[in-house]
Formats: structure tokens, C-alpha cells, sequence
């Protein structure tokens, strides 16, 4: 066997020929090069399973440069983390691999100590008041996303309206070239603003962990992340909504009625409209529907995933269940305050342990810096990833449509074929067609079929089992998203290098974190998008790459949750403790080893979840 | 009027220390503050003390220690010791309890008998110092009969002239002909299985944990070291399981009623690697842990055990409780050293994070 502790470096690894091509989809910055080869191969390079865990599409992969660029400088150059540096990415035959970047040198290191104290204390004191206005600068981009104008379709003439009184100078061909640039300006924005607090909020959350691990060696994760966590937090608010609409619908029989039909979500809407009852329920939906269902039915990365508000028939089947619950007289809300006196009943109960005076007072106080921050973790992500990243997708498609009106592409999600550098020339083909007059040809059936090809190898690379890390592990870790997000520890690099040496189809048992205890087994249903989940039966065992609370009423008909992604405070892993479901979370691996009907076995107690008769 | 020599568990507390010995001081602490333990009396040291000063056996011990010389520091010598404490034993065992101690202690027994309603239960004849010696004095299990009751005190009290006991005394300088301890009757848990658990992780010092070891069978398996018990370790405050270990317990220490003898028996193969607990089972004792741990003030090393015949959670017994002894007596340092969250956080964001690959 060759040296257990490296992996292969990036140009050791040998792809499949099906992926042939893969490299000029994404921008050469992104790729591993031989001119920067002695840099990258110092670093220990990982497969970021949680914002990447499908191959990259070209264009979904904006999000992943622009939170390259953002998390690293408030790391390194705002916030100034002293010993840590950037997390930097590089695409591997669609797979993107990520590093923390080694420490700065010493005298780096005391400059950003100065830079930190003054302004990292600063934000801690005044968290409240910069929270309300962070989220009143993002509500405003996202409304202003939102009013970008894009032209439905081309004028055969430009309107007389735009001649008189004076011309206004610039015509359609113009407007479309300027919306694309003003909307990837935007997302560039949005992702400065989402590591406004993100980096200090991790940061305090592994302080409080040291902490308490210094009070309590043997505390668990799990145990922590109900101390830190908010139960009013942005992230739980559809959730909520879905909840009072159930209640409202449950109030009114008529309304009931029609939400408990097994017809699509678009056909109970007509029929609610043909009644009073219907119409007034349907207005309180649309008021609460931006934001609050704007939340993705993944986890916002992905433009395959889509979001309540353009799959009504997520949200109308959750509600659909709720309102038989509710008629059978079943509680439908998490008690958020059976959750906060839980949290403070376990604090409280942990302080009373403290043996000192002075610990006792370090521990309240450290408490409450990770309590003053720590609801940024949840908050940003229902306004960045899902209220956000819902509008973007949703603009995209304008731009798609109509390069499908025109021919240039065949299908409007085909535009997420091409990256962001790319699309532009789309745009151009387009409107220099439109502007050359009748009868001039764009370069549409080359963009097709170069559509068609990536398709292609994008499907190679699903079926291909990227390496999980490429190069030598490094000693110690500074940079705190790699240790809080991406769990990159001793345990964590011991699995993968075990992994890296069995193919998929031999594995018969899986290691994860034990996130909610129990044992149950029975068969699988691997999840790979939420719309599936018509499919799924009671009884059976969740396989997921990850949930969130759009996933929340998925959990009432489970006997147990296995997820790719996710630690001990994952959404997968609270719900199910509070449902009091088996769960193992973070395995990695799971959906790829795991198939439908394979029966399983999983122990939230140990986090092995045991392949036990295959399909 | 004469000195009480005999007590209810439920008459003495932990101030009875020095009146009744350690383990029954505890034991009615424990039942007074309405604890679960096996029902019993305690034997006071002046029953000791009334029981060698009545009969002859403190002059027949004196007469025959004129006699004994031998150097408790040569380890050639034990073999004297093990001759005289021999000697010893069967000159206290030999000799006659004075009559109304073996009619009272015949009285409580039967009282207790009364009260389970069942003639001549089994009960255990524990032996219980004033200080804390583990393993040094004997212990019988299994004892049933009045008879039998009145002689294993006896045979208790005898144990102070184990050869150990002897020994340790001479080293200190101490008496040897008299060493006056406590004796507790408890009825007999049948237990299925029992163990010991701490308040506190032995390992680190946590006091967030509850630690169990338990095996099949009676107690003595685990506290011998004569089993590798199953181990649990639980969080008192979520009241979760976070580590458990399912040992090869290989056999279980039971009574033989053939034999009359307690004995380890080969588990069949397909027992020794099972659970012997429950989960709820591990759940309610450290309930109970936490609970004992609170009403003395510190942690506590606890044995428990739990009958095979009584409904959960009445099946569950304490059959001792005294101060953990590592942990408990450390002295409280702060670990974090004044540090504010600040500080903390600052730490936290300078030091990085070793990865041992």
C-alpha cells in the first residue's frame, strides 16, 4: 500500500476519458495549474461536499467564486483573524477541492492581533444594532434585484414611447447587455454582505466549544449546539408560516377541504379562488410569500432545486398533512418555548457544575459572546442562500427564456450551462443578431450543441467518486470554517484516507456523526432532491445530501434520517432529536453507497449506519 | 441503662459514623432520605464491643497474643499471622453470644421477615468500619435462618482477625485483639445484575457525567474485578447515553442453592456479550446518581444492584454510597483563569488547531 498519509496530488489524478472537455467550462483562475503547482501542492486540498456536492454547474458555480473571495478577506484583511488566511478553491474534473491557505508570517500574525481586538470587540458590543442594519442593507439589494427589468422579448421596432418626446438613446440590445452585468454585480454584493458576521460568529462558537470542553471534557457537540442555538431565528420562519396557514385553512372547512384533494398545487389554487373563504386564505398566502417562501428546497446552491414559491406542490403537500394532523387533534409547531427552556434548563444545569466562582463568571461570559453572534449563522442563511438566491434563479430564467425565444439555447435552464463569463457572449450573439436586422443567424447550434456536450460530461462526472482530498493533511488548522463547517479534523481525515481505498459498491457500513440516538431499521429512500419526496413512504429511512427546515414535515413520516452533509447541529440533526428519530448526519457518503430499498440499519447512538440486505 | 447496640437503617444517619460504622451510617442516610435500599439493621460497634468484653473472648485473644511475636514489616512473618489470625477466628467464632444479644438480633431478624412477608429470608451480614477500609473486613452473603443470621455476625466480627487486618494493625501500632466495627443485615437483592457507578468521570474528572460499570449477577463480579463489566457513561443533564460498552462479561458471580455457596458461573455464550442493563435501567440510575450526589454534597461512589423479580424502577437497590475518592477531594482550581469571553475569543482566533494525522 502506498503512504497511508497523503492523498494523490491534483495532477496525479486520472479522470475518466467521458469527461473529456470538463476543464473549459469553468475560468482558468479555477483550475489546478502547473504554473502555480509548487504553492497548491504544499496545501492539503479537500472536496467541499457541502456547497459542491453535485458536479459544478457552470453557472450556479458564481456562488462558490463569489464566497472565495468574501470569506477569505474578512478573514484575512477586515475582521483580521490572526494566525488564519483565505480558504481557496480549484475545480477537478467538476468537483470543486478546497484549502485553508497556509499562515501568514510572524510579523502578519501581531499586525492582525491589533486589527482583531479593535474591531472584533467593537462588533461583539454592538452586534444588535449592526444585525439591523446588515439586514436592512440586504433587504434593499434583494428588492433591487428584484426590480432589475429584463426585456421579455426583443421589439421588432423600438416603441414610439422611447422616441418622443426625445429618443432615449439605447434600445433593448443595450438593456439586456447591462442587466446581466447589473445582476452579477449584485450577487457579488450579496456574497460580500453574507460574511459580514459569519467568520466571527463561527469563531465564537469554537470559543465556546474550548470552553466548555475545558469546564466539561466530555460534553458533546450536540449538547452544545442546543446551549448556542436560537429557536427565532430567520431560518425557521417558513416553517412557521406553513404552521399558520395549516391553522387558518383547518378554521375553515371549504378551505380544508380543498387542501386535503390529491390534485396539484395549481389546481387547488383555482378552486380556492372559486370560493370567498378560499380567496381571503389566498391572499394571507401572498402576503407572507415574499419572503418567507422563498426558501429552496435544497440548499440554495443549486438552480435544479428550485423553491417553494415556483414548486407550490411542496409546500401545499406539507400543509396538506398538516391540516389532517390538525384535524385529528395533533399539535403541528415546534414549542418554541418548551425548545428555549430546554436551552436554558441544560445551561443553567451545566453552570451549576462549575466548581469556581471565577470559571463560573468566564463561562457566563463567554456564553453570552456566543449567544450575542450566534444567531447570525442561521439568520443569514434564510436571507442569503434561500430569499436571495430564489430571486437570482428566478432572473436567470428570464435571461434563458428568452435566448430559448430566440434559439440560441433549446431549454431555459440550459443557461446554467454556461459560466458567468460566458453568458455574456450568449447575450451578444443575441443582440447583435437582433440589431444586424431580418434574417441574420446567431451562433445558436453551436451553443447547443456545446449545451448538449456539457450536459454530457456533467452526468460522467456524477457517476464518477471524486477523491475526497488531494495532497498532505497538515498538522494543525487555524482558519475556523474549516474546522466548524467543513469538520476537517483528526477523525475526519482518517475517514476519508480509509474511504479513498473502497469502492462504493463494497462498503457495507458507513460512519457519520451520532447526532439523535436510537436504533431503527428498515428500508432506505435515498432523497436527492426535496420534489421526490412524494415518493417517500411512511416507515421508510431517509438518505439525503443534506435537509433544511423546507424539509421539516419530511421528518413526521420517517423512522430515521441519514444525511451526506451536516454536523451535530445540522437541521437534520435537531429535528430529529425533536421528533426523537435515529439519525446519523455527515457521512459523506451515503446517498452515493446507499440505494433505494436497500435495508439499513442506523444507530444514532454510535453514528454507524449498517448496509443490511441490498436492494 | 445500657449503651443501644442494635438500630434500624433508618434510626442512624451519616452523623452515626463512629456509632454504627461507615457503610450502615450510610446506608440509613441513604433510607432516611427516601432512597430505594434493601431493607435491615445495623449492628452497632458496641454490640462488638458488649460481645468480646461478655464472652471471654478479649482475655482468651490476650491470653494467646502474650504468646505471638512476629515483625509485621517481614514479609517472612506472614505466615505467622496467617497461623494466628487462624487461631484468632475460631476462638471468636467458637465462643457463645451472650444471650440477649442473640434473642434481639433474633427478634429484628424476624421483624424483618415479618415485614417482606416470607419466613427466613436471605439477607447479607456486611461488615462496616468507623473508617472506610474496602475489602479489608468479610462480607456473607446469601445468609438465611436466625441461627445462621446470629452466627455470620459473628463470623463478620471474626473477620477483624483476618490475617489483612492483623497485619495492618500491627504496622500501625494498633491492638490486636480488638478492632470494634459495625455489621449491617440487609435483605438480599436477587439481582440480575448490579455494579458500581460514579458521580463524577473517573477518567477526567467530569462532573457533567454519570459513570456505570455493571455485569450480571451479584455485585462482588464488578467490585472484585473479576468480570470486565459493561460500561456506561450518561450525562446528567441531557440524560443521554453517550458512551457504552458491551463487554465479554465471560461469568456471573450467583448463589448456588445446591451447593449453598456463592459462585461464578460461565455465562452460555450467547449472554456474555449481551447488555445487562436496559437503557432506562441505565437512565434511572443515574437519576438516582444525580440525586445521591445532591444530598451529600459531593460525588459519590455508588453501588447498586437490581432484583430479576420486582418490577422496574422498584427492582432497582442502593446497597452503598460513600465520598468518590480521587476527584472528590481535589482542590477546586479554576481552568479558564479568570479569562473573560473576550479574552476567550481572542485566545480561541490565536491558537491553532493541532490535527494528529
Amino acid at each position: 500500500m502506498a503512504d497511508v498519509k497523503k492523498f494523490p496530488y491534483a495532477s496525479e489524478v486520472v479522470l475518466p476519458p467521458e469527461l473529456e472537455g470538463w476543464e473549459e467550462m469553468y475560468p482558468p483562475q479555477r483550475l489546478f495549474s502547473k504554473d502555480r503547482e509548487a504553492w497548491e501542492n504544499k496545501h492539503f486540498w479537500y472536496q467541499d461536499k457541502i456547497h459542491a456536492p453535485e458536479p459544478m454547474y457552470p453557472l450556479d458555480d458564481i456562488f462558490q467564486e463569489a464566497w472565495q473571495i468574501s470569506l477569505s478577506q474578512f478573514t484575512t484583511r477586515v475582521f483580521c483573524i490572526p494566525p488564519a488566511q483565505g480558504v481557496a478553491q480549484r475545480m477537478l474534473g467538476c468537483y470543486m477541492y478546497i484549502t485553508a491557505v497556509e499562515p501568514p508570517p510572524p510579523e502578519v500574525i501581531a499586525e492582525k492581533a491589533e486589527h482583531f481586538q479593535k474591531r472584533v470587540f467593537y462588533v461583539f458590543e454592538n452586534y444588535d444594532a449592526l444585525w439591523d442594519k446588515w439586514l436592512e442593507k440586504f433587504q434593499a439589494l434583494g428588492r433591487e434585484m428584484e426590480s432589475l427589468k429584463i426585456p421579455k422579448e426583443f421589439d421588432k421596432y423600438v416603441p414610439d414611447s422611447e422616441i418622443f418626446p426625445a429618443p432615449r438613446g439605447y434600445t433593448q440590445a443595450y438593456e439586456i447587455i447591462e442587466a446581466f452585468n447589473t445582476i452579477i454585480s449584485q450577487i457579488f454584493k450579496a456574497w460580500q454582505y453574507h460574511f459580514e458576521y459569519l467568520n466571527l460568529a463561527y469563531l465564537g462558537y469554537l470559543m465556546f466549544v474550548d470552553t466548555a470542553r475545558k469546564l466539561f471534557p466530555g460534553i458533546k457537540e450536540s449538547t452544545i449546539g442546543k446551549m448556542v442555538a436560537g429557536a427565532e431565528v430567520s431560518m425557521f420562519r417558513p416553517e412557521e408560516e406553513l404552521c399558520r396557514l395549516s391553522r387558518l385553512a383547518a378554521g375553515q372547512p371549504p378551505v380544508a377541504e380543498i387542501l386535503k384533494k390529491s390534485i396539484p398545487a395549481d389546481k387547488k389554487i383555482e378552486e380556492l379562488k372559486s370560493i370567498d373563504a378560499g380567496r381571503v386564505w389566498l391572499e394571507e398566502l401572498e402576503r407572507i410569500k415574499n419572503p418567507w417562501f422563498f426558501v429552496s428546497c435544497g440548499s440554495g446552491w443549486y438552480h435544479f432545486e428550485g423553491s417553494w414559491t415556483n414548486k407550490m406542490d411542496v409546500p401545499f403537500s406539507y400543509m396538506q398533512s398538516y391540516v389532517e394532523r390538525l384535524e385529528k387533534g395533533e399539535r403541528i409547531e415546534r414549542s418554541l418555548t418548551a425548545i428555549s427552556e430546554e436551552r436554558d434548563r441544560i445551561v443553567s444545569e451545566y453552570k451549576a457544575l462549575i466548581k469556581t466562582d471565577d470559571d463560573r463568571k468566564s463561562f457566563e461570559d463567554a456564553y453570552k459572546v456566543v449567544r450575542t453572534i450566534y444567531r447570525y449563522a442561521e439568520d443569514h442563511l434564510f436571507w442569503v442562500e434561500h430569499w436571495l438566491h430564489t430571486i437570482w434563479f428566478e432572473k436567470i430564467r428570464e435571461f434563458g427564456g428568452l435566448l430559448v425565444k430566440n434559439n440560441v439555447l433549446k431549454k431555459t435552464d440550459d443557461i446554467f450551462l454556461f459560466n458567468r463569463f460566458e453568458v455574456p457572449m450568449l447575450l451578444e450573439d443575441l443582440a447583435t443578431a437582433w440589431a444586424l436586422g431580418e434574417g441574420a443567424p446567431t451562433r445558436g447550434k453551436f451553443w447547443m450543441e456545446k449545451a448538449a456536450k456539457r450536459k454530457k460530461i456533467l452526468d460522467a462526472a456524477r457517476e464518477w467518486m471524486a477523491a475526497p482530498g488531494l495532497g498532505v493533511p497538515p498538522e494543525e488548522v487555524s482558519e475556523p470554517f474549516t474546522v466548524m463547517l467543513w469538520g476537517v479534523t483528526t477523525d475526519k481525515v482518517a475517514e476519508w484516507l480509509k474511504g479513498s481505498e473502497t469502492a462504493s459498491k463494497d462498503v457495507s457500513e458507513i460512519k457519520g456523526f451520532a447526532s439523535s440516538a436510537g436504533v431503527a431499521e428498515g428500508p432506505a429512500r435515498v432523497l436527492k432532491l426535496l420534489e421526490d419526496v412524494v415518493k417517500l413512504e411512511a416507515g421508510e429511512i431517509m438518505v439525503s445530501p443534506c435537509t433544511n427546515p423546507s424539509w421539516a414535515p419530511v421528518f413526521t413520516k420517517i423512522k430515521a434520517a441519514v444525511t451526506d452533509i451536516g454536523g451535530l447541529t445540522s437541521h437534520a440533526a435537531i429535528v430529529s432529536r425533536e421528533y426523537g428519530l435515529p439519525s446519523v448526519t455527515g457521512t459523506g457518503i451515503a446517498t452515493s453507497v446507499i440505494k433505494t430499498g436497500d435495508i439499513i440499519k442506523v444507530d444514532g447512538s454510535t453514528g454507524i449506519v449498517t448496509i443490511v440486505k441490498r436492494a | 441503662m445500657a449503651e443501644k447496640w442494635i438500630y434500624w437503617l433508618k434510626e442512624v444517619g451519616q452523623e452515626d459514623n463512629n456509632v454504627v460504622g461507615k457503610k450502615c451510617a450510610n446506608l440509613g442516610e441513604l433510607t432516611k432520605a427516601g432512597f430505594h435500599v434493601p431493607p435491615g439493621f445495623a449492628l452497632g460497634v458496641e454490640a462488638y464491643s458488649r460481645f468480646m468484653k461478655e464472652t471471654e473472648a478479649t482475655d482468651l485473644l490476650l491470653k494467646f497474643l502474650d504468646t505471638f511475636h512476629a515483625d509485621p514489616n517481614n514479609v517472612a512473618d506472614t505466615l505467622k499471622y496467617e497461623e494466628a489470625s487462624n487461631a484468632m477466628r475460631a476462638l471468636v467464632e467458637s465462643v457463645k453470644m451472650p444471650p440477649d444479644m442473640e434473642k434481639t438480633i433474633k427478634e429484628y431478624y424476624a421483624e424483618m421477615c415479618r415485614i417482606a412477608g416470607c419466613e427466613n429470608i436471605y439477607v447479607a451480614t456486611r461488615s462496616a468500619g468507623p473508617m472506610s477500609h474496602p475489602g479489608q473486613y468479610e462480607t456473607y452473603l446469601n445468609v438465611s435462618g436466625a441461627d445462621d443470621v446470629a452466627f455470620n455476625v459473628v463470623r463478620v466480627w471474626s473477620s477483624t482477625f483476618n490475617t489483612r487486618s492483623v497485619i495492618a494493625r500491627a504496622r500501625l501500632n494498633l491492638p490486636l485483639h480488638y478492632d470494634p466495627i459495625g455489621v449491617a443485615v440487609l435483605t438480599m437483592v436477587d439481582a440480575k445484575a448490579a455494579g458500581v457507578m460514579f458521580t463524577v468521570n473517573p477518567v477526567n474528572g467530569d462532573e457533567s457525567k454519570v459513570a456505570i460499570e455493571g455485569s450480571f449477577g451479584y455485585g462482588e463480579a464488578v467490585v472484585s474485578g473479576n468480570v470486565t463489566p459493561d460500561r456506561y457513561l450518561v450525562d446528567k443533564i441531557t440524560l443521554e447515553i453517550d458512551e457504552k460498552v458491551i463487554s465479554d462479561k465471560g461469568s456471573e458471580f450467583i448463589y448456588n442453592p445446591g451447593t449453598k455457596e456463592m459462585e461464578y458461573i460461565d455465562l452460555p455464550p450467547d449472554q456474555r456479550k449481551r447488555q445487562c442493563l436496559e437503557d432506562k435501567e441505565v437512565l434511572e440510575l443515574t437519576r438516582l446518581a444525580k440525586k445521591i450526589e445532591a444530598h451529600f454534597g459531593c460525588p459519590q461512589d455508588v453501588e447498586w444492584s437490581i432484583s430479576g423479580s420486582l418490577p422496574f424502577p422498584e427492582s432497582i437497590f442502593l446497597v452503598q454510597a460513600r465520598p468518590e475518592s480521587v476527584w472528590g477531594k481535589k482542590k477546586k482550581e479554576s481552568v479558564l483563569g479568570k479569562k473573560s469571553g473576550m479574552e476567550l475569543l481572542f485566545e480561541r482566533a490565536t491558537t491553532p488547531i493541532k490535527l494528529k494525522i
